[in-house]
């Protein structure tokens, strides 16, 4: 079952695009890491997807509806965890997971069970009164990845996730986002960590200029490329080098 | 040379256009009205007491002590800033021509105030101590004389000590600096000159200690900040200042009040604003501070033509910037992604002005309790209130 599906978009700030009639589907318990340089287009990519960016050409559909035939289906549909933490400062980490439930419709008690089991793992259950100031880098994205989880959504969108995490709790969110695959729910994540993304991505995307350079499994990146013992890295550096020649 | 003079004429004139800015809106805002309001009271009070005051209310010592304390407050604007400790520090020796001109302007920016207050005396000490109006005049040359003296020592004292027992030397200088005004308005010429003695040497000293120490940028950095952020935080009163990010406090006593909020999916954004309005200082003390003034009016005005109008404009502003604050929101937040219509906070913060404003009538109302026709009031505040919040944009 196709979750997401991005055809002939094109995008950008200004007049001139920042992404190129891109073409991709995310299938039901994919995982597809979006690779690319600094400037390749991968936020703007992003930005179109949840909706903060409307496409100049191009459809994007979530579970078959463009976001303009039907919004609220569109945004109960992914939840999304940005590169910096976005919180309130007025408000306390429970107050976020209870924010998030009531917005998305889901009962208190419902939210409590889903977040207890990662508020352990995260150990940030002592912390549930604190407020954001309180919080490190890593807590805050602890937080954003707590309210993105309880909503479980057909769709998650990360945006590189792995920056300011411990090792434990990046384990403990790639081990989250397994989960979600097994039941089903598609995961698009953007990240320069190579290895994490070769290892465990079912699928990459490279990304080039605003342009798909290349997608599929690993295979079928080795094979684009022509390079059948490569690794991410290698395939990466080629693809950079590609421009220079250019 | 020339560089620095340069460097001196951006800042002031980028401080200059800073300080205008933020002053448009403090004299367009509903504090300006208050103020105003005040100052007439004042003035009105001040004129009646000095018809009728008695002859033996000693004028000279309290315009002495008044002006002692408003000349020895003589924080100097000197404009550096973080980054001047690693650029400026090679040109040390140079930066007398730059702190000359940031003592002239500090000079010219704080001695109209005491000029001013000066000349509010002026017909107390004529009516009341029966001074000639030529030794007032002396007394205001000597005014502006002070005023320069003592901008000139707290630089320099700041300067030797890093800003330490800076309260001592100001404490200093407005005894000497009461004391010679007192000396002068009352004739005492042998006092005054032992006092010009010590306020030749006073300088000398700092002048001499401040030679054997390098300047404390670190000292000055930080003062420049306070000053800046005093400056924010005044004009916050009246304005959005992208400067102050306003403090959050948990305030436990009102949760009772957050608790009334029904956690339903219709009601998220209530949720959201009404816990913002009561936690971020900015909205809270916005709100509490229009309240307040409104209330005292309403209980100690006795014109009930002036309790209407100052009711119905703080009603007005309360709605009108509850409305706008708690309306808007960053440039992007979590809430932008959620599944609700896409005027949900708006709607959201009109409700919670308006329970705001409810509150604020119920507070008038009581506080204007005793008064004729006190329930006027608190219908005004709701009734304005309403209309703004419908009607504005």
């Amino acid at each position: 079952m196709t979750i997401l599906e991005v055809t002939n978009v094109t995008g950008g700030y200004t007049r001139k695009p920042v992404i190129h009639n891109l073409n991709f589907k995310l299938e039901a318990g994919e995982l597809v890491g979006l690779v690319g340089l600094n400037g390749a287009g991968k936020s703007t990519a992003i930005k179109h997807i949840i909706g903060m960016m409307q496409p100049q050409e191009g459809i994007i559909k979530i579970n078959g509806k463009t976001m303009k035939e039907d919004m609220d289906m569109y945004r109960t549909s992914f939840s999304y965890i940005p590169e910096t933490p976005v919180l309130y400062d007025e408000l306390t980490l429970k107050e976020h997971l209870e924010l998030t439930a009531m917005a998305f419709g889901i009962e208190l008690p419902t939210m409590r069970a889903r977040v207890q089991p990662l508020l352990e793992e995260f150990r940030m259950e002592k912390r549930l009164n604190w407020f954001p100031s309180h919080f490190s880098k890593g807590m805050r994205q602890k937080v954003m990845v707590m309210c993105a989880f309880l909503v479980k959504p057909s769709l998650y969108i990360i945006d590189e996730p792995f920056l300011g995490l411990d090792p434990l709790a990046i384990s403990v969110l790639l081990e989250q986002m397994d989960e979600q695959k097994k039941k089903g729910s598609a995961i698009l994540m953007s990240t320069h960590v190579l290895a994490t993304a070769e290892k465990h991505c079912d699928k990459i995307l490279l990304l080039h200029n605003g342009k798909v350079r290349a997608f599929g499994t690993m295979d079928d990146l080795r094979q684009a490329f022509n390079m059948p013992e490569a690794t991410l890295d290698d395939l990466y550096i080629a693809m950079t080098k590609e421009e220079e020649h250019e | 040379m020339n560089n620095l003079n340069d460097v001196w004429r951006k800042r002031f004139n980028h401080y200059i256009s800073e300080l205008q800015k933020y002053m448009k809106y403090i004299f367009t805002g509903h504090m300006a009205l208050v103020i105003v309001f005040l100052l007439g009271a004042g003035g009105y009070k001040y004129s009646n007491w000095l018809k009728e005051a008695s002859h033996d209310f000693p004028a000279i010592w309290v315009t002495a002590v008044v002006m002692g304390l408003v000349l020895a407050f003589s924080k100097p604007v000197t404009l550096i800033k973080k980054p001047d400790e690693v650029y400026l520090l090679p040109l040390e020796t140079k930066m007398s021509t730059y702190f000359n001109k940031a003592l002239n302007y500090s000079l010219m920016s704080q001695v109209a105030v005491a000029g001013v207050i000066y000349v509010v005396m002026w017909p107390m000490l004529r009516q009341v101590g029966e001074l000639p109006a030529s030794g007032i005049a002396i007394g205001l040359a000597f005014t502006i004389l002070l005023k320069w003296w003592n901008v000139h020592v707290e630089f320099m004292f700041r300067w030797a000590l890093e800003g330490r027992y800076i309260w001592l030397d100001r404490f200093a200088r407005a005894v000497l600096s009461a004391l010679f005004i007192y000396s002068l308005l009352h004739h005492e010429s042998m006092i005054a000159l032992v006092l010009i003695i010590i306020l030749a040497i006073y300088p000398i000293v700092c002048k001499k200690r401040t030679l054997e120490k390098p300047f404390p940028y670190e000292h000055f950095v930080q003062l420049e900040e306070n000053r800046m952020m005093g400056i924010y935080r005044f004009a916050n009163y009246f304005t959005d200042v992208p400067a102050v990010s306003g403090s959050i406090k948990r305030r436990r006593y009102l949760d009772f009040i957050v608790n009334m909020i029904p956690k339903t999916k219709e009601k998220t954004f209530d949720y959201y604003l009404l816990r913002s309005l009561i936690r971020t200082d900015d909205n809270f003390f916005l709100w509490l501070r229009l309240t307040v003034i409104s209330a005292l009016v309403a209980a100690f005005a006795n014109i009930p033509i002036i309790i209407g109008i100052v009711v119905t404009a703080l009603a007005f502003a309360t709605a009108i910037q509850l409305k706008q604050t708690l309306g808007k929101s960053a440039e992007f937040s979590m809430s932008m992604l959620y599944p609700l219509k896409g005027d949900a906070r708006q709607q959201a913060a009109i409700r919670i002005a308006r329970y705001s404003i409810i509150v604020q009538a119920v507070i008038v109302l009581l506080a204007g309790i005793g008064t004729p026709y006190f329930y006027i009031q608190g219908i005004i505040v709701l009734v304005v209130g309403e209309l703004t919040l419908r009607l504005s944009k």
